[in-house]
């Protein structure tokens, strides 16, 4: 026994010997997650199996826009094997209250229930759920269930959706208008008149998708009767959203109202979306008393569970100086937000954590116009609302390019931000942290080999048949929201900041173990919070286990955890540093208890806590684990009562609650880049588009795991490149769907994909405790880039390219507008400069 | 006589192992092999035979497993992720998934691997277009298949540096067989 | 999705095949039920028995008879066809349609009958087959019918074979002296889903002897396009005198349209993609002038 009464053998028994120590943060370690995923070991939700469950099945409506007059559920029950029909009348009245509502009134009139009731307002509405023995019995019962319908006219045009005399999807609100506003900073008045061009675009239009996780969403909800909780195992990436939206609705407070999750196949901001039908199997499992599982058809996907924000700018106008300068534009934006409003109208202001994008402009005016049609809700895709404002930019960019006669390289290096120019503050109050653009995009331009390719484009001449182009997508990837901006929206939200927890302890025999709050869909954060823990605690990754998934029950969280808006680097990697940073002192201040020594002369590594000039003398995290957990006479009443080797940290960015009335504050903490550059080959008798070659130039800070970023950088790519010429959803003038399986959507597939050059720079955000940014959503560069490669393809008198969705058709069409004299979309005014 | 009744009597071989089931006529073989055998390492993401997360190898031959009906794998050998590893340790080509970072969330990644295996019994050398044409079945929607494909060229090499390994030990052994005649 | 309730039964001959598909209402034939799975997933066709044919031998081999005729069975599957050292010597193009049919599991279950059978316009294998000038042997209890591929596929997902019938095999004649087989398709991705196609046969010698072209997506079946056929023939075998030849396709086609193309675009596709698979032949039979 040492004088304090810790056994010897514990304080001399050598730690095991490790290779090395510290700066685990920064190296590509392989990922841990992978070992039970290449071998078919994951727990996905389908895989979760309950005694007694049933299997449900969403009946749900052919129409866009229908009264529902009558619905018999008669049949259904009838068929051997079904448990029970919930409809939505019903489940309307089991609820306390409808859905909570961010949009101020009128919009926050809106009563969404579990089920539709009364009428339907998209084509895959769901009107009532069944639950039955198994799957097959389930669809078949959904099949008997008569519902009658009288149609009303559909509107799906976000624009026309805005007319006062366009039908009216919730009557309450009067209108269809979701939310309005207008977004002043600088003096864009000013601007037009002072410019010495005004470049001026009718329409851009950017379309409907989504990123379609392999994963369809999926739940077992049980209202469990014992114990008065509802247990919710889900693939939902954003739990606590969730549980605040239905807690309410259910009248289930949140300590009865448990969520959890492991692993989860893709979300991409998707799985944010799964509220409603989350609500109304916890209503149908009450009523059936058994536990209700559902894992949505990739058809139901399609129709329901939520597609990425359609938007239109109209009437842009674009103040430009002679010498390249851009002072600023207006537009007016109109957002289609579909049926209900499921996060949103979160997007009309979360576009302007980028309201500039990469570029110095000073005067923006934009009239924003969120809108309700018959479409399925919109919900946080990839990028969410930042892309479709993003693109817009870089529309706007080339346009002015290519009609102004500049260089679209130089035009873009002359109006970025520079790197002297960081921390950046934008018009409305956004704080860039830090990067390189410029040599970001010369990066991009070398990796394909942009000089080459433009000598091949002029050597190509006409009579070919084919046509290059050399394309650029300039982004920024805002991450850590905070969500005071919401306020923006509606002055009454009690939101702001943002955060996110982590629990780390040492165990019972001296072992790290780390919870999480974050629900990660393979974004490798089992891997990359042990990084951090290792270099914290002085041990290697593979001794710290951190668990996988998220459970209400055990792990720690705040209102904003989970897995969304590129952030975990910053809020979800700082609160696992800052409780691993807790239990080092911890450990060091029993180490040097143990040891009788000072804590400064501890030193925390190989697992052990050594004096510093002593290293004879030391004790193993074993010895510090037992004196907590199994010896604790040996300490004082006062370390006793404080000591407890488990540390909870909660990470808070520093932000400050936005103005609402000027709209402006610091909406996002960190800001990683993204250029992109490409090369396309048109073929111009078919439009068909060929990718020849693909460069994306990330800068996402400081990189805990590079080879984890270069797979979110390849992910965004590949995906932005399907929106960009495969990939969409549209309805037609009824409202029908029109892209309901992976048949009609074509998912971009290997074949399709290019290979892609990736490469980095690193600016360290001073912002963030490590001096990572977060990363992943990726801006949709691809978009921009494509887009950005298929006008430079075209010739001087064809259209601009106004669509971000670019079929062979599409493309064939431009590639002709010239010679058929096609509307350009575009005119410029010039000052008369001896006024 | 042919029996046309609603359930059948199957047998399969699973991975080595011989299963017999009723099954309905109706049932989808990726259900059987998920929910009747409880292999959940076959996966499931959408309805029309597209996305190949269903993946598995029937008699030698990769198909989708969602677009067979159990009963329609009577008598099959069938061979799915779990399959794979052998005791817990990695085959060539899940190490190199591991350390290409040949997967994310790891949905699609059963019906990858499964792909990819059927690729390397075929061509154990392919080039990167035969590789992406091998996985043109399989919807990956995270990794924009770059390290897939990278995964499967550094797999390729790693089994054909054991076959010329095995080939160079099988030549010394002759050799020194020789020399001892 | 999932099946309505369906039985289920593998006979173990064409004639037992047969005999089920002829005595029971609601029976149709399954072989690799690459899109007959599909359809019953989602509920749009309601049959009572699957008569499962995909394991009968007798359908599942691919034959080069004497005189340069290739028999291939109604069985065997995409994957086999692109492979088969008959099929590829004869006619490499079917082979290299066969192989780009999709995906390879696709490929390794779907059968070259079921292809024919569906006659879903967008289908990769009914164009060529035409262009080949194919004979589709139809067996019943009674025997065996021969059909000129050209007649075989009757419209939107119907064909010549008749209640109680079965597609045996395809007979694809050899190519004649000088002739060479193109094909040519606009899909929305690689190996995807079709908006147009075209396939030819041509025959020439620096001046275009015959021809043999075949438009399909624009109309319920692929069709031999007579009025390029006719611009063709006797003309010089040059890209510009087929690009002259293509301009007589146009206001005679009334293709569909929808989401993934308008009618205008598939018409004006129609002649891209015939021009291509023409000029692929003339390539491939050597004939081109000059």
């Amino acid at each position: 026994m040492t004088p304090n009464g810790v056994t010897a053998e514990t304080v001399t028994r050598p730690a095991e010997p490790t290779e090395e120590v510290g700066q685990w943060a920064g190296q590509s370690v392989p990922r841990v997650e992978d070992r039970r995923l290449v071998q078919g070991q994951g727990e996905f939700t389908d895989d979760v199996w309950m005694h007694r469950q049933g299997y449900a099945h969403f009946v749900r409506s052919p129409l866009a826009h229908a009264k529902i007059t009558s619905l018999d559920v008669s049949r259904a029950l009838a068929l051997d094997g079904v448990f029970t029909v919930l409809t939505g009348e019903e489940a309307r009245e089991m609820c306390s209250l409808p859905f909570f509502q961010i949009a101020p009134e009128p919009a926050g009139k809106i009563e969404e229930w579990p089920l539709a009731v009364d009428k339907v307002r998209y084509h895959g509405d769901a009107v009532a759920v069944v639950l039955a023995e198994t799957r097959e019995i389930a669809r078949d019962a959904a099949g008997l269930v008569e519902v009658d319908y009288e149609p009303l006219p559909a509107i799906v045009d976000t624009v026309r959706s805005a007319d006062p005399d366009a039908p009216v999807l919730h009557e309450q609100v009067g209108s269809n208008v979701a939310w309005k506003g207008t977004y002043d900073w600088g003096d864009i008045d000013w601007a037009l008149q002072n410019a010495d061009n005004v470049v001026k675009i009718d329409r851009l239009h950017f379309h409907r998708f989504s990123s379609t996780p392999l994963e369809c969403n999926a739940a077992v909800v049980h209202w469990d009767p014992g114990t008065d909780t509802v247990n919710v195992r889900s693939n939902n990436q954003m739990p606590m959203f969730a549980s605040m939206v239905i807690g309410p609705t259910l009248g289930v407070a949140s300590n009865r109202l448990i969520f959890a999750s492991q692993d989860i196949g893709g979300a991409f901001g998707v799985k944010i979306g799964s509220y409603p039908q989350i609500a109304a199997l916890a209503l149908l499992s009450r009523k059936a008393g058994r536990p209700a599982k559902w894992t949505e058809y990739r058809t139901d996907h399609m129709l329901s569970a939520g597609q990425g924000n359609e938007r239109v700018f109209l009437d842009t106008e674009v103040a430009v100086l002679k010498d390249g300068s851009i002072l600023g534009f207006k537009t007016r934006a109109f957002d289609d937000a579909g049926a209900y409003l499921h996060y949103e109208p979160l997007g009309a202001v979360i576009w302007s954590q980028v309201c500039c994008g990469c570029y110095k402009l000073k005067h923006i005016r934009v009239d924003y116009t969120e809108t309700l049609t018959n479409k399925c809700p919109t919900i946080p895709n990839r990028g969410y609302s930042r892309l479709q404002h993003l693109w817009f930019l870089e529309r706007m960019i080339d346009i002015v390019a290519r009609e102004l006669g500049f260089d679209p390289v130089e035009l873009r290096k002359r109006n970025y931000v520079q790197p002297g120019d960081y921390p950046y503050e934008t018009p409305n109050g956004c704080v860039y942290d830090s990067g390189d653009l410029p040599r970001s995009l010369d990066m991009a331009l070398d990796l394909i080999g942009a000089e080459r390719w433009r000598e091949r484009q002029r050597a190509l001449g006409t009579g070919s048949g084919k046509r290059i182009g050399i394309g650029i997508g300039s982004t920024l990837d805002s991450g850590t929201n905070n969500f005071g901006q919401a306020r923006i929206i509606n002055p009454q939200l009690p939101f702001s900041g943002n955060g996110e927890a982590a629990y780390v302890k040492l165990d019972l025999y001296g072992e790290i173990n780390v919870n999480l709050g974050t629900t990660p869909q393979g974004q490798s954060h089992e891997t990359t919070a042990a990084q951090v823990v290792a270099d914290v605690l002085g041990v290697k990754p593979r001794d710290v286990h951190v668990t996988a998934g998220f459970n209400q029950q055990q792990n720690t969280y705040v209102a904003f955890s989970g897995t969304y808006a590129s952030q975990f680097a910053v809020t979800g990697l700082g609160a696992v540093k800052g409780a691993a940073e807790r239990l080092r002192e911890e450990i060091i201040e029993l180490g040097a208890y143990a040891l009788e020594a000072q804590p400064e002369e501890i030193e925390l590594r190989d697992g052990a806590c050594t004096v510093r000039d002593d290293p004879e003398r030391m004790i193993p995290l074993i010895g510090i684990a037992n004196i907590v957990y199994s010896n604790n006479a040996v300490l004082t009443p006062e370390m006793r009562d404080r000591l407890s080797l488990n540390a909870r940290y909660v990470y808070t960015p520093p932000f400050h609650v936005p103005d609402p009335e000027a709209k402006t504050g610091n909406l996002t903490l960190t800001y990683a880049s993204q250029i992109h550059a490409c090369v396309v080959e048109l073929d111009e008798e078919s439009g068909e588009v060929e990718i020849l070659d693909y460069a994306a130039v990330d800068d996402c800070g400081t990189r805990i795991h590079p080879q984890i970023v270069e797979g979110q950088v390849h992910g965004a790519t590949a995906l932005g490149i399907g929106a960009a010429l495969y990939e969409a959803f549209e309805y037609d003038e009824q409202g029908q769907l029109q892209q309901a399986s992976f048949y009609d959507y074509h998912a971009i597939t290997s074949l399709d994909a290019p290979d892609i050059k990736v490469a980095d720079i690193e600016s360290p955000s001073p912002f963030t405790l490590n001096g990572a940014k977060g990363m992943g959503e990726g801006g949709g560069a691809p978009l921009h880039a494509i887009c950005s490669a298929i006008q430079d393809a075209l010739g001087p008198d064809d259209a601009v390219v106004s669509e971000s969705h670019n079929t062979s058709e599409r493309v064939w069409r431009l590639v002709h507008s010239g010679e058929r004299g096609d509307p350009r979309g575009v005119t410029v005014s010039t000052r008369d400069s001896s006024e | 006589m042919v029996e046309a009744d609603q359930t059948h009597a199957i047998e399969v071989t699973i991975n080595g192992e011989r299963q017999a089931a009723t099954v309905p006529a109706r049932q989808l073989l990726v259900h059987f092999i998920r929910d009747t055998l409880g292999l959940k390492g076959t996966h499931i993401g959408c309805d029309t035979g597209s996305c190949g997360a269903c993946s598995v190898i029937i008699d030698g031959k990769l198909v989708k497993s969602c677009m067979l009906l159990a009963p329609q794998a009577d008598g099959a050998e069938i061979e799915t992720v779990e399959g794979l590893s052998d005791g817990g340790e990695l085959s060539p080509l899940q190490r190199a998934f591991n350390e290409q970072h040949g997967l994310q969330c790891g949905y699609c990644t059963p019906g990858v691997l499964m792909a990819a295996t059927f690729l390397l019994r075929r061509n154990a050398n392919p080039t990167e277009a035969e590789i992406r044409r091998a996985i043109r079945g399989n919807i990956c929607r995270c990794t924009g298949y770059v390290n897939m494909v990278r995964s499967i060229e550094a797999a390729a090499r790693a089994t054909a540096g054991s076959i010329d390994a095995a080939a160079r030990a099988s030549a010394v052994i002759d050799h020194k067989e020789e020399e001892a005649q | 999705m999932l099946l309505e309730s369906v039985a289920y039964a593998r006979p173990e001959t064409v004639d037992q095949a047969l005999e089920m598909l002829s005595s029971t209402d609601g029976a149709a034939p399954l072989a690799g039920g690459q899109s007959l799975i599909n359809v019953l997933k989602h509920r749009v066709a309601s049959i009572e028995l699957l008569v499962d044919i995909s394991r009968l031998e007798e359908l599942r081999t691919v034959q080069d008879r004497p005189d340069g005729t290739l028999e291939i069975g109604a069985c065997v599957t995409y994957d086999e066809l692109e492979h088969s050292e008959p099929a590829r010597a004869a006619h490499a193009v079917l082979a290299d349609v066969a192989g780009h049919i999709e995906d390879q599991q696709i490929r390794n279950r779907g059968t070259v009958g079921g292809n024919c059978c569906l006659s879903d316009p967008t289908n990769n294998l009914p164009p060529i087959l035409v262009a080949l000038g194919a004979t589709m042997n139809i067996q019943s209890a009674g025997g065996v019918r021969e059909v000129p591929a050209e007649e075989f596929f009757e419209g939107y997902f119907t064909t010549a074979v008749g209640e109680g019938e079965l597609l045996r095999s395809i007979t694809v004649p050899p190519l004649p002296a000088g002739g060479g087989a193109g094909y040519s398709t606009v899909a929305v991705g690689a190996d995807s889903k079709a908006l147009v196609r075209a396939a030819a046969m041509v025959r020439a010698d620096g001046q275009i002897e015959d021809a043999r072209v075949v438009l399909a997506c624009v109309a319920p079946a692929p069709f031999r396009h007579t009025g390029m056929e006719g611009a063709l023939r006797g003309s010089e075998a040059t890209a510009a005198a087929v690009r002259e030849a293509s301009l007589v396709i146009g206001e005679d086609l009334s293709p569909p349209g929808d989401v993934h193309a308008s009618a205008d675009y598939r018409r004006e596709m129609a002649r891209v993609v015939a021009r291509r698979s023409v000029w692929q032949a003339i390539e491939q039979g050597g004939g081109r002038r000059g």
